[in-house]
């Protein structure tokens, strides 16, 4: 196992008392793997990468309980200037939005360049020759007069290409893309999707990709965890989920899904929102949208039952849901 | 936020309307980046800009700039080589002269210790140039580090530093410089520059930590420290640089401040003495004479307030170019 987060437990520290966003999340990644992690916001699937990653900050955040356990070592056991290390080199981060994630006072190449600066001590041309190197990578056309240029400069997806291109640097053995194509086109969605998943391969990388976008997941993704008030309900390989999701919630998502055949009738939505994190609800935090809920679902929360060696679900129902 | 040195939109509408759209293997991406992509002859493409180069720009087409500019160049000059412009010895009086009006040679008339008013008002420039800009510095330099310290790092840091600020900011500037400059007997400008920059500090801190604060929430600070920056790292090569531009401009405008503020206490006989030559000491022996001898006080009051007004000026026209708002 490449990454494997373990009972993971982060808690807030607000004015308006402890925000509990993630409550025991575990997974797993394999090198070469790609793990989508869904949710809609404040499930708690960000916050969980950042621990991972180590870049919450704390105060206000605090990790209560739980391991990280990277390549054999436990992360959240290392010294900061260790973990420094981990970072970039080892593993790597994409953000959402590409524009703000890049400095705008520094040029693209030397953003690039940097990785190779800090991380391997290059020299600054040396530096700037891989940078344009990378850049060709990712395919941004005339990359070595572009890599002169500031970021503003750049249209949405080269920008994001950019990102990637950073991220991809030291050839880490895993990235967290925190839902790389959000604020896209859709058609530059698809081709960085597709940029990111021909790489992974390449490099054989594990990915870990946050998104609440299901149509994004369901090409690239080998497994799929579902997050709901910062715990996973549901995770399962990507065709078992799309086939027959195994808790109510995961099929409250794919019923949402506008599709073609439905056309003239109205689009479903899960009733009611997602609880505050304040204040989750005791027994099972899905119960009160729940269309399966009964007594015990209020009183009792549901382990992440095993449906097949691969698959979990914490319903108590899953068989029902599994049934339709 | 208001301090993103940056304006794609602005960026677009300025490009030169060229550039052939070449549809390549990213046909949609090309096209969507429009005249600023990589498709058009280099030579038409405009050069990288910044922050920076923007303001410049925006500087040397603002009169206000230009006149506070060439009156601070000039001020810089005549401290450096006052001789050039002024002939005589600043300290070379003839009490027979005494509060003599405008003659030959001595276009500004003498003061009260038949001392030529015009040397020693081309002389006080340097003092005040001097405080000015010592202090200055001074206040920049501990104010913006002490303030990226507790805007950087927050927790005690941040507590521990903002009170101590709080109780510098409860010090009335004139009742504190009486006490403390009182007991200082040494003639030269450094103690009025250490009482300045002591109780000047806490301004620049609370700017320099509010910017930090607001810089490093920005993404990127975040997405340097996913892909393993050091923290000195954040600091010099992502925070400062986005951070740095309020400092700046509040430290140009404190700068004339800082000149009347040396002049005050000099006028009240704690700051410079003589023989150092001030123009605050010279509107204080001037100012029994105001009714027989006003000359004496008007040239060196004239000369503080035009430094002091092309000071500020200067601040505002850098704030105004440095606010992409304005724009």
């Amino acid at each position: 196992m490449l990454l494997e987060v373990r009972d993971l437990h982060v808690e807030f520290h607000t004015r308006d008392g402890v925000v509990k966003a993630v409550n025991g999340v575990s997974y797993g990644v394999e090198a070469g793997e790609t793990l989508a992690v869904l949710g809609e916001s404040g499930s708690g699937k960000s916050v969980t990468a950042q621990a991972v990653m180590g870049i919450l900050d704390m105060p206000p955040g605090r990790i209560t309980r739980g391991k990280v356990v990277f390549r054999g070592r436990d992360l959240l056991g290392l010294r900061e200037d260790e973990r420094r290390r981990v970072r970039g080199a080892e593993m790597a981060m994409i953000f959402q939005d590409a524009l703000s994630s890049l400095n705008p006072v520094l040029t693209v190449g030397d953003q690039l360049g940097e990785m190779f600066t800090v991380h391997r001590g290059m020299s600054r041309r040396d530096a700037r020759a891989k940078a344009v190197e990378l850049m060709d990578r990712v395919r941004i056309p005339a990359a070595w007069e572009r890599v002169r240029q500031y970021p503003h400069q750049f249209s949405g997806g080269m920008r994001q290409r950019i990102m990637i291109a950073m991220a991809l640097a030291l050839e880490p053995a895993l990235i967290i893309a925190d839902e790389p194509t959000t604020a896209l086109d859709v058609t530059v969605q698809a081709q960085v999707m597709e940029l990111l998943a021909e790489l992974r391969r390449e490099y054989r990388m594990g990915l870990v990709l946050i998104t609440h976008d299901l149509g994004v997941v369901a090409d690239v993704a080998d497994r799929i965890a579902v997050m709901y008030a910062g715990r996973i309900v549901e995770s399962a390989p990507v065709h078992d989920i799309y086939k027959a999701p195994a808790h109510p919630y995961t099929r409250g998502l794919l019923d949402s899904i506008p599709r073609l055949d439905h056309k003239g009738r109205e689009l479903y939505a899960i009733k009611g929102l997602p609880p505050h994190l304040t204040h989750v609800p005791p027994g099972c935090a899905f119960h009160p949208r729940c269309p399966l809920a009964r007594d015990v679902c209020r009183t009792q929360e549901p382990p992440l039952y095993e449906v097949s060696p691969t698959r979990g679900s914490a319903c108590h129902f899953w068989t029902e849901c599994l049934d339709g | 936020m208001s301090d993103q040195p940056y304006d794609p939109e602005r960026a677009v509408a300025a490009t030169p309307a060229g550039g052939t759209v070449d549809v390549s293997l990213d046909a949609a991406e090309t096209l969507q980046q429009g005249p600023n992509g990589p498709d058009g002859p280099a030579e038409e493409r405009e050069r990288p800009r910044s922050l920076w180069s923007d303001a410049w720009r925006d500087l040397r087409r603002n009169p206000v700039f230009i006149v506070s500019a060439l009156v601070i160049a000039f001020l810089v000059l005549i401290s450096l080589w006052p001789s050039a412009i002024a002939s005589g010895s600043p300290l070379a009086c003839d009490l027979s002269k005494a509060r003599q009006g405008s003659q030959a040679g001595h276009p500004f008339g003498f003061d009260g210790q038949g001392c030529d008013v015009y040397t020693r008002t081309v002389y006080g420039a340097r003092t005040s140039v001097a405080v000015g800009v010592l202090a200055t510095l001074g206040v920049a330099v501990l104010g913006s580090v002490l303030g990226a310290l507790a805007g950087f790092f927050g927790g005690v840091w941040d507590a521990v530093l903002s009170r101590v600020t709080d109780v510098f900011f409860a010090i009335p500037v004139v009742l504190g410089g009486l006490v403390l400059l009182s007991v200082i007997t040494s003639s030269t400008i450094w103690p009025v520059i250490g009482f300045i920059v002591l109780l000047g500090w806490p301004q620049i801190f609370r700017i320099s930590r509010g910017a930090v604060i607001t810089a490093k929430q920005n993404d990127y600070v975040q997405a340097a420290r996913a892909l393993g920056a050091s923290n000195a790292r954040l600091v010099l090569r992502h925070i400062a640089p986005n951070a740095v531009a309020p400092v700046i401009v509040v430290a140009t405008i404190a700068l004339g401040t800082y000149i009347s503020l040396e002049a005050t206490l000099s006028y009240l006989g704690v700051g410079l003495k003589p023989p150092s030559v001030s123009w605050g000491i010279d509107i204080s022996a001037a100012s029994p004479y105001i009714r027989n001898a006003p000359h004496a006080l008007l040239w060196p009051s004239g000369a503080l307030a035009v430094t002091v007004l092309a000071f500020i000026m200067l601040g505002d026209a850098v704030r105004d170019a440095l606010d992409p708002k304005l724009r």
